[in-house]
């Protein structure tokens, strides 16, 4: 027995130490070191179709494989849009209707099986006009759809006849997307939308080859074939994504120019340098939050958001990042998100519907301060309107009339809506999606609430039924949080126009005259001082009527180890591993002190 | 020729049971939980959208004709693709049913393994210092959460003292070895509290019959009357224990699927809760029920064949 399982344990213990793919460096053939980023996915990610990529973490992973005509410069800020695909920026004709893209010469798809031969062929504009057209058949359900619905010339009839149709015609010529030549894509749009430039540097407009969405059919989400820095293989929903260098990807470089003080911070050492930079992505997919924060400890991710209950141990008030966690090249991020959190009043509902005072009262009588050290850790920033910082119509420094905790201001503004002390005031409904956080966050706006005798009544529901809630105008309040999903003040000042009433984005049903005048005016506008003015302008009319109780842009800190370069934080961070580069020096140094 | 026949008549109550399963899950997901499109078009799907993918999803159908799709889908094993991510539901069974067992195979053979050879000694010590200690000790293990384990252990005996690997996993012999030695030792620990103790009673349950004092009068060892007859006779409640939890291997364990990103079918079910991915969720459900029935049946058989006194009728 002792000779059989002695060498048993001992072969054991050889497995384990020996059979570890090893998350250590390998040597290239040229001698250097193999540069691998590792990163980190808190969620599962569904695919690669940029018409299915909605969230964000299948945005990432798409824009890793495809790529669209346009980009986010990387370090510029406010954002800019750059060329990707595009050889330029596009011709505007002066009605703001034609938009002329002239694309990059001799970029190559990914081989592939699809392909003759195996071989990727070159990108053209027909590409651009399959991959628009995909994302309105009917048969593909893109949920991009939203993005272009009703603004490009002919494409909506397009798609409601390919609904008819017992199968979609991608050959039929449209006024709308026209491939002019090889090289040359021309859009016409229905009206001006000045927002639609955004469309293009977003996942769901990304060029995909027809032949790959005809030889996978529905497998296509599994099999991705792009023209982007980064290849994979068949995405088989495992755990981990690995992406090598793309070896033909065209000479793309890293920016020369960036944002005031980028320079300083290291951001343009590699300015000029052909990307990308790294050899290798790792994508981790990990679901529980202390998986992630072990592995990041030990050096085996690159970066993180940090955990909530780690946060007092990193953050130190008044101090900043923990000095154990300084000694060991860790550096912290500091990420304002381009979003707003609320809770909206029905605006159909008899009870807030012209109640103007009403709406101040609540809004003065929630604590904003100690809701955002109980569930933000502190940082997050309260809201003084609907437009977050870091977006053209946001006013910095701006205190809303309202959006202050005052409970006199709150009682007074109560009793002039006609409910002194609450009296008269039936009982408000407050919906939210159920979780343990959102409950307790629910019950906090009502504990705020009864201090100036105001019933409210938290109740969660599903995402589903909340949704079905708010398109049916069911709600007396709801909680809700909107992301930006473009860098323009118009994505958030649309939740107030009311045309889009419930079921469309403006779930609350605001509807004022007044504001849909300006709304429709800036909408068509171009970026200028003008637009930025109207749109503070409509910024601060939403912080005087109250449509929602507004809440907080929320911040969130992550870490980023030493070794990792030109690092910046971006909302629009898809597509963006191409700039990062590994200092393996550093890596090699800074591993033993962890 | 009787347990072909017994068997036979076994798996032909499997049709109500299926549809009675089938009923379930199709009110569950169809009736009760509400419309999913919201949660798969994205929060800026138009109503007009919501439509079409209704339709597609075949949402709008009536409710018979969708009971009848799945009744349809129980019998065949054709469950379709994935919302979520389209693969085929058949292709996702396949892929990450290996991981799962990978897992949860070596833990339940070891786990049997100990806790059979620790009852048998605390048995055989019954009433003594050995036994009363093992058996506050197997309580002492099960008042402990299963999370607990796994946060310490993945924490201290990986990230800390670097035993272990924190997380993650390789395809293929031996890769995934290294990833699977914490998991299986901590299912280990968390498996030996409660079959240490049901052993100990079925063991228990047998040393005080008459056929023991028997063997002990006709003076035979300790050993043997543990080994070759208590042990035997104990055999019956023991292979329904054991048989019973095999579909639960394949299914896997959620939370240390999730804790140590075992690309596993445990983790296919959060992922498919969590997005609404109700193909998946259904196909799974029916699958359980059948395995579930499945190895109830070969329970019963493997009764007859280790007890010859039971009679399959």
């Amino acid at each position: 027995m002792k000779k059989f399982f002695m060498p048993l344990v001992l072969s054991m213990f050889m497995i384990t130490t020996s059979c570890t793919k090893s998350d250590s460096a390998k040597v290239k053939a040229d001698g250097s070191l193999e540069k691998v980023l590792n990163i980190v996915v808190g969620a599962k990610v569904k695919g690669f179709d940029p018409n299915q990529a909605s969230d964000r973490y299948s945005g990432n992973e798409v824009a890793r494989i495809y790529e669209g005509l346009l980009q986010f410069h990387y370090l510029k800020r406010p954002y800019e849009l750059v060329p990707n695909l595009a050889e330029s920026m596009p011709e505007v004709s002066s009605d703001g209707l034609t938009y002329t893209f002239k694309i990059k010469k001799g970029v190559m798809f990914h081989d592939n099986a699809c392909f003759p031969n195996g071989k990727g062929r070159e990108l053209t504009a027909e590409d651009f006009v399959y991959s628009i057209k995909r994302m309105a058949d009917p048969r593909e359900q893109s949920k991009g759809w939203w993005l272009i619905d009703g603004k490009i010339k002919g494409l909506n009839a397009w798609k409601e006849k390919s609904g008819k149709a017992d199968k979609t015609d991608y050959s039929e010529k449209l006024e709308g997307i026209q491939a002019i030549d090889k090289y040359t894509l021309k859009f016409v749009l229905s009206k001006p939308f000045p927002q639609f430039l955004y469309s293009l540097a977003m996942p769901f407009t990304y060029a995909v080859p027809k032949e790959a969405v005809q030889k996978y059919g529905k497998e296509f989400i599994n099999n991705p074939v792009g023209t982007g820095p980064f290849i994979t293989g068949k995405y088989t929903q495992a755990n981990k994504i690995v992406y090598t260098k793309n070896p033909n990807y065209r000479d793309e470089f890293y920016p020369t120019q960036g944002a005031p003080g980028d320079k300083e911070r290291g951001l343009l050492k590699d300015a000029g340098k052909k990307i990308p930079l790294v050899d290798k992505l790792v994508v981790k997919i990990m679901t529980e939050e202390q998986t992630r924060w072990l592995n990041f400890k030990k050096g085996k991710l690159d970066s993180m958001s940090i955990p909530t209950e780690e946060f007092a141990n990193v953050m130190i008030p008044g101090k900043g990042l923990s000095d154990s966690f300084k000694k060991q090249g860790i550096v912290e991020r500091k990420v304002v998100g381009l979003d707003v959190t609320y809770n909206a009043f029905n605006h159909e509902h008899e009870l807030f519907k012209n109640n103007k005072k009403l709406r101040q009262a609540m809004s003065s009588a929630f604590d904003r301060d100690s809701y955002n050290k109980k569930f933000y850790q502190g940082v997050s920033l309260a809201a003084q309107s609907v437009v977050p910082p870091n977006i053209a119509g946001h006013i910095m420094n701006f205190k809303g009339p309202y959006q202050n905790f005052n409970v006199e201001q709150a009682k007074k503004l109560l009793s002039e809506a006609g409910f002194p002390d609450g009296n008269g005031l039936p009982e408000i409904t407050l919906h939210y999606t159920y979780s343990t956080k959102s409950r307790q966050m629910a019950e906090v706006f009502q504990q705020n609430m009864s201090k100036i005798g105001i019933k409210i009544k938290p109740t969660g529901v599903t995402w589903p039924e909340l949704v079905k809630l708010v398109n049916t105008k069911q709600t007396m309040m709801f909680s809700m949080a909107w992301g930006a999903d473009y860098p323009d003040a118009e994505n958030f000042l649309q939740l107030l126009y009311s045309k889009n009433s419930a079921p469309g984005a403006n779930g609350s049903n605001y509807s004022n005259p007044e504001f849909d005048k300006m709304f429709e005016k800036a909408a068509i506008m171009s970026d200028s001082p003008e637009r930025t003015a109207l749109y503070e302008k409509m910024y601060k009319f939403a912080a005087e009527e109250v449509p929602w109780v507004i809440g907080f842009h929320r911040v969130t800190y992550g870490l980023i180890h030493g070794w990792v370069e030109n690092s910046k934080s971006i909302e629009f961070d898809h597509g963006m591993a191409k700039y990062k580069n590994i200092n393996m020096a550093k890596k090699a140094d800074l591993l033993k002190k962890l | 020729m009787q347990i072909f026949q017994y068997s036979l008549r076994r798996l032909l109550y499997l049709i109500p049971v299926m549809l009675g399963v089938s009923f379930l899950v199709f009110f569950l997901f169809n009736v009760v939980a509400g419309d999913p499109t919201p949660l798969l078009l994205g929060k800026n799907a138009s109503a007009a959208q919501v439509a079409e993918l209704r339709e597609q999803l075949g949402l709008n159908k009536s409710f018979l004709a969708q009971y009848l799709d799945i009744v349809k889908s129980a019998f065949t094993f054709d469950f379709g693709r994935s919302w979520a991510t389209q693969q085929q539901i058949s292709d996702i069974i396949s892929q990450r049913a290996w991981p799962s067992l990978t897992l949860t195979l070596p833990a339940f053979l070891i786990s049997s393994i100990l806790s059979i050879l620790i009852s048998l000694v605390v048995s055989f010590y019954r009433g003594k210092g050995l036994d009363i200690s093992i058996r506050v000790l197997c309580i002492a293990l099960m008042s402990i959460s299963s999370l607990v384990y796994i946060i310490i252990g993945q924490k201290f005996l990986a990230a800390e003292w670097e035993l272990f690997e924190i997380s993650g996993y390789e395809e293929g012999f031996p890769y995934f070895v290294p990833y699977i030695i914490l998991p299986v030792i901590i299912w280990v620990v968390l498996s030996l509290g409660p079959d240490i103790r049901f052993f100990r009673t079925v063991i228990l349950d047998e040393v005080y019959q008459d056929y023991v004092r028997t063997a002990r009068a006709k003076g035979l060892s300790e050993k043997v009357i543990f080994l070759r007859h208590v042990l035997r006779n104990a055999m019956v409640p023991m292979i329904t224990y054991f048989v019973i939890q095999l579909p639960f291997l394949i299914m896997g364990s959620l939370l240390l699927e999730n804790y140590f990103d075992i690309p596993g079918l445990g983790s296919e079910v959060v992922r498919a809760a969590n997005s609404n991915d109700f193909p998946v969720l259904k196909a799974f459900s029916i699958l359980f029920s059948v395995a579930y029935i499945v190895f109830n049946l070969i329970t019963d058989i493997l009764y007859a064949v280790v007890d010859p006194r039971i009679k399959l009728q």
